[in-house]
């Protein structure tokens, strides 16, 4: 099943890079100069304080605004104006800070979406096109097929041939699965919306994990959550790491939990980088404490 | 093959009331218009409810799906194949001339639905809406572009067609081939297209389009081909409709085709859930069915006068606004809200008060 990562894409380069990605609205700075790469097995965090610009990195990774400079480059390939389907299926998945589950579809259904089926098109691509370069007969022929190839899904879902029945089970049990990974087999049949919140936060990882990630993007997973449920969250991004080899990046405002499980810290503020490193130095940074533990300490609310 | 089971059955169910009540021209009349208007609201709940894109102009594709069939099955009028027997000959060249329209609309619905589907909300409606108008305006001046069409060479062909639309007019002497069993089998085929979609891995995906967009496109939904996919279905089903209107009505003009017609699918969509199949159902049966209920009552309290009775179509949207706003106002979800009728029939039997919103 999913637990089989794709495959690394460039034999030793990192899964994400961003080199220098810039990000304005009109002229407003809203991210500067970001830089930072994932690769497989790492587990970074990405702080600063409200309004630091964390999510807006994110989005400029994803595809939602694309960078006004600099470039994104995911398993190899350049990703600047892409659309963020098409970043996703590269390998770069993601959670949102304000939940964005498909709230009136099941916790099932949440994560089936995400499930890429594998299957052909009913009549080989390369020979359609040739159709299409040939005489008039022959075009129409093509097109005939090229939107009949389009339209495969619907004529599938319509007779419920034997493969696609085949084919929609697998990818219930695939979706099972990473349910059951997520600690959520109970609530398979339950509407996203009437999930309790951390359930709701534990789901959202689940459906990014459905599209095969090799990076997972994860804002402030922990919100909102209880003391204990942050630390089992801890716990688990681990060994979601571990067991599906991903590169993460986790935004957080709980200083604990960063510190408890990254490896290595990115610090935002307005925009700018003010420091990287290892968590126990990026502690002592001065600017650092200035800017996001000194100046606002109510954030760990 | 047990998927075409329901297909079998729906065959067999229908020959026999096609056998059993066929005879009565207001029955067949009556339910080949309330069979029309389950296609339209149906295929409209695709892409209105179920992808969640408001469009407003499902007329137009009906318009489009009438006037290709109608015409075509004007020029086949005199042809016949003749191994084939007059009547099948004729049902083979009526069914043809519904997938020609129905195709022709789909295309339409391809070209309009492409630059469209990027806008949202607001904007995706007033583009639908002005489609739909252009598309009948087109065929009110359907006389005028045939003989601008005539000199043209390489156009001459199409404008002859064209011409056969008759302008404002209209198209009337379209063999009346349909029946019964032809408009509720094309009911069946959409019903259960809606129904099976549903619990595809691509209706989900049209429903996560519906839910979130951004999430959607974020878990690798290619958005803009889902939906412009799901327009073109809808469209093709819409031109069915309109087909099947064609070849049970005595005349097809652009005055059947407005915004009102438009307007009213939408008001069945939406009135029966957005999103519940069953829903679009019940509310196209039941509005299709209350004009003719009102215009017997009317006959009955204008004692006999037939003045009153005619009446009815003129107030038929005073009525549909109050009653939209009526279940706007009580029950915004419409009736069903985004479930089918087997789904809240199983919550109420369980009595789970909790609705979630």
């Amino acid at each position: 099943m999913s637990a089989v990562a794709p495959e690394a894409s460039t034999a030793a380069g990192p899964l994400l890079e961003a080199k220098q990605v810039s990000i304005q609205f009109g002229g407003l700075t809203a991210l500067s100069e970001f830089s930072l790469t994932i690769s497989r097995g790492e587990l970074k965090g990405l702080i600063g304080p409200n309004g630091a610009g964390k999510t807006t990195a994110f989005n400029a990774l994803t595809g939602v605004y694309p960078p006004t400079s600099g470039e994104v480059v995911v398993a190899g390939e350049r990703v600047n104006g892409m659309r963020p389907f098409q970043i996703n299926r590269l390998g770069l998945a993601r959670t949102f800070q304000n939940i964005r589950l498909f709230k009136q579809l099941t916790a099932l259904d949440n994560v089936r979406i995400a499930i890429v089926a594998d299957s052909k098109p009913w009549f080989d691509a390369r020979r359609v096109q040739g159709l299409k370069r040939g005489g008039l007969a022959q075009r129409a022929v093509g097109a005939a097929l090229d939107a009949t190839n389009n339209y495969r899904d619907w004529w599938r879902a319509f007779l419920r041939t034997e493969g696609f029945l085949a084919e929609e089970a697998a990818l219930t049990k695939q979706a099972e699965a990473l349910l059951s990974v997520m600690g959520l087999s109970g609530r398979r049949d339950e509407l996203a919306s009437s999930l309790p919140y951390g359930e709701q936060r534990r789901l959202e990882v689940a459906r990014a994990l459905g599209t095969r990630p090799s990076v997972l993007l994860l804002d402030e997973p922990a919100a909102g959550m209880n003391t204990r449920e942050k630390a089992d969250l801890m716990v688990l991004i681990r060994q979601l790491r571990d067991q599906f080899s991903l590169g993460i990046l986790v935004i957080e405002h709980d200083m604990k939990l960063v510190m408890g499980i990254c490896e290595h810290l990115t610090v935002l503020d307005h925009g700018e980088t003010i420091a990287r490193g290892d968590p126990a130095s990026v502690r002592k940074d001065p600017k650092v404490i200035e800017a996001y533990l000194g100046e606002a300490p109510a954030h760990a609310a | 093959m047990k998927s075409f089971l329901p297909v079998l059955a729906a065959v067999v169910v229908l020959a026999v009331l096609q056998v059993t009540l066929g005879s009565s021209p207001y029955f067949v009349y009556l339910a080949s218009l309330v069979g029309v208007n389950v296609v339209l609201a149906v295929s409209l709940n695709i892409i209105n409810g179920m992808t969640g894109q408001f469009s407003i102009g499902h007329a137009g594709f009906m318009a489009v799906g009438a006037y290709v069939s109608g015409t075509t099955s004007l020029l086949l009028k005199d042809d016949q194949l003749g191994f084939l027997g007059p009547v099948a000959s004729d049902q083979l060249f009526f069914v043809v001339s519904l997938l020609l329209g129905g195709v022709i609309a789909g295309v339409f619905g391809f070209i309009v639905g492409l630059p469209s589907l990027r806008l949202r909300g607001d904007y995706l409606a007033i583009v639908t809406l002005g489609f739909g108008e252009i598309f009948r305006v087109v065929i009110q001046n359907s006389d005028g572009i045939a003989k601008g069409f005539a000199g043209v060479p390489g156009l001459s062909l199409l404008g002859s067609f064209i011409g056969q639309f008759g302008g404002a007019l209209g198209v009337s002497g379209v063999p009346q081939h349909s029946s019964f069993f032809m408009v509720w089998f094309w009911v069946f085929l959409v019903v259960l297209l809606a129904k099976r979609l549903a619990a595809s891995s691509h209706g989900r995906s049209l429903k996560a389009i519906r839910e979130d967009e951004v999430a959607a496109e974020a878990m690798g939904v290619d958005t803009t081909s889902y939906k412009v996919r799901a327009f073109v279905v809808s469209s093709f089903f819409a031109g069915i409709a309109g087909g099947l209107f064609a070849h049970f009505v005595p005349i097809i003009n652009p005055g059947s085709f407005t915004f009102v017609k438009s307007m009213e699918v939408v008001v069945m969509v939406v009135a029966g859930g957005l999103g519940s199949t069953t829903g679009a159902i019940v509310a196209a049966v039941l509005l299709t069915l209350l004009p003719e209920g009102l215009r017997s009552l009317f006959l009955e309290l204008g004692g006999g006068d037939a003045s009153l009775a005619q009446k009815v179509d003129q107030i038929r949207m005073p009525i549909y606004g109050v009653l939209l706003v009526v279940i706007m106002l009580t029950r915004s979800q419409g009736i069903f809200g985004t479930h089918e009728v087997w789904e809240l029939w199983g919550r109420w039997k369980k009595r789970a008060p909790a609705q979630p919103t």
